[in-house]
């Protein structure tokens, strides 16, 4: 979808997008001529059909919805314990730490296996008398499970 | 006034580029895999998951490097059948890397993701018009895991299909136009006939065809250590392509499959040896230059 300030004739550009409201998002565009200034109020269900191919709506350095509720995974809904994003797997004992490179790598993976991949090494690095998770741990855990 | 041709580019958000920018990770993904081969049929309950996997298991006794990726999403069988279910997902450098069964088979399975007692479902605020994108995104969902697991260096990478003629030809749609389809019938008219309208739907698509395979040929009766028929001996209904070979039923390899263990370590049965010639014709027929 393109639009165009009539009275200039001029292709309006892209501003903000905000932040879902039950499916729905306020998109502002802009005449770069004049500066009038617009807002499209999108279908829930439209942008639902849209947001299906997995893509951002919106501009590049924007942060809404590339999910319809805004919210991380999708399955997040249905996996018995497990929150969105930063689940922890809530063993007992001491919290396991994840260093920033171990982070790093567990934010570089699908957001719907990320919770599982979470707890799994974090039972792991228990098991085998850690506490800390880093580069080495997830390594160990590679070529324990034989990938 | 300007029309919509007359402005370059979209709205802004760049949707189209996306799109292309994922089917570009998926090439990338799966460019150190020498053979993509969809495992389909159109009917459903034909064996063809249980094919998929028992194919899988006796390339890879031949040395092959090989993986399925299992995209029933809706109703996943792998896991159980590999015995990845409870598969850890350990994240690599880039991507996550592939959980394999104990013989070095690569599977990807919702079934280890989401427990069996659990269905598939998305969040989305347009749930009660599931119908009017449900398809979409679980193809998104396919372009994730392609673009996200590391498939690396493969002879094999078959992926299980769901049923449904219409998908079938979907997944020939999406999927690399490099990617050959197989398809499995049994003999009985009924799942012929719709394994004929997968033939017909692909017949209109550049993807290669290499063949049926007629699963639960008669079964393995171990009292009598002989075939006999499951289903009355009639074929009116043409394929119109290769069969690469029977499989027999077998009980013995139900119960095999339902505890993820492969049929590899029994070898020396008929359908073992159904299966060796089924993956030897498999190959013949990917080495051959010409489609059928």
């Amino acid at each position: 979808m393109k639009f165009l300030c009539v009275p200039c004739d001029t292709p309006m550009k892209l501003q903000t997008v905000g932040p879902p409201d039950r499916g729905s998002l306020s998109v502002v565009y802009s005449c770069p001529e004049c500066g009038y200034e617009m807002a499209m109020l999108t279908n829930a269900y439209e942008t639902q059909v849209v947001q299906s191919l997995g893509v951002r709506i919106g501009p590049e350095n924007s942060v809404a919805a590339s999910s319809p509720s805004g919210s991380g995974c999708p399955f997040t809904a249905m996996v018995p314990g497990i929150e969105s994003g930063d689940a922890r797997a809530g063993q007992p004992g001491e919290p396991v730490r994840w260093t920033a490179a171990a982070e790093a790598r567990l934010a570089n993976i699908p957001e719907f296996v990320r919770p599982m991949a979470r707890t799994g090494i974090e039972r792991f690095a228990k098991e085998n008398g850690t506490v800390e998770i880093d580069e080495k741990v997830l390594d160990a855990a590679r070529e324990f499970f034989g990938m | 006034m300007k029309t919509y041709y007359d402005i370059v580019g979209d709205g802004g958000s760049r949707v189209l580029d996306q799109v292309i920018e994922q089917r570009a990770r998926i090439t990338d993904g799966l460019a150190g895999v020498r053979q993509l081969v969809a495992v389909g049929s159109g009917k459903g309950g034909v064996g063809k998951s249980t094919l998929t996997l028992q194919l899988a298991n006796v390339l890879r006794c031949r040395g092959l490097r090989v993986a399925i990726l299992d995209a029933d999403f809706n109703g996943p069988s792998q896991a159980r059948m590999a015995g990845v279910q409870g598969a850890v997902f350990v994240p690599g450098n880039r991507k996550v890397s592939l959980p394999r069964t104990g013989s070095g088979i690569g599977v990807f399975s919702m079934g280890s993701v989401i427990p069996e007692s659990e269905a598939l479902d998305f969040e989305s605020a347009a749930r009660g018009e599931s119908h009017t994108w449900r398809a979409t995104r679980e193809f998104t969902l396919l372009t994730e895991i392609l673009g996200s697991f590391e498939w690396g260096e493969l002879d094999f990478l078959l992926f299980d299909l769901p049923p449904g003629a219409e998908r079938t030809v979907q997944y020939a749609d999406f999927l690399p136009p490099r990617t050959s389809f197989l398809l499995v019938t049994i003999p009985s008219e009924v799942a012929r006939g719709v394994v004929a309208r997968s033939v017909a739907a692909l017949s209109t698509r550049s993807n290669r065809v290499l063949g049926y395979v007629e699963n639960m040929s008669g079964y393995f009766c171990r009292d009598c250590n002989a075939i006999k028929p499951l289903f009355p001996a009639t074929q009116s209904t043409e394929l119109r392509i290769r069969c690469l070979g029977t499989v027999p039923f077998d009980p013995e390899l139900a119960l095999l499959c339902d505890r993820g263990i492969p049929l590899t370590e029994h070898p020396e049965t008929p359908i073992g040896r159904a299966l060796d010639d089924v993956a030897q014709q498999l190959l013949n027929s990917l080495e051959s230059e010409s489609p059928q």
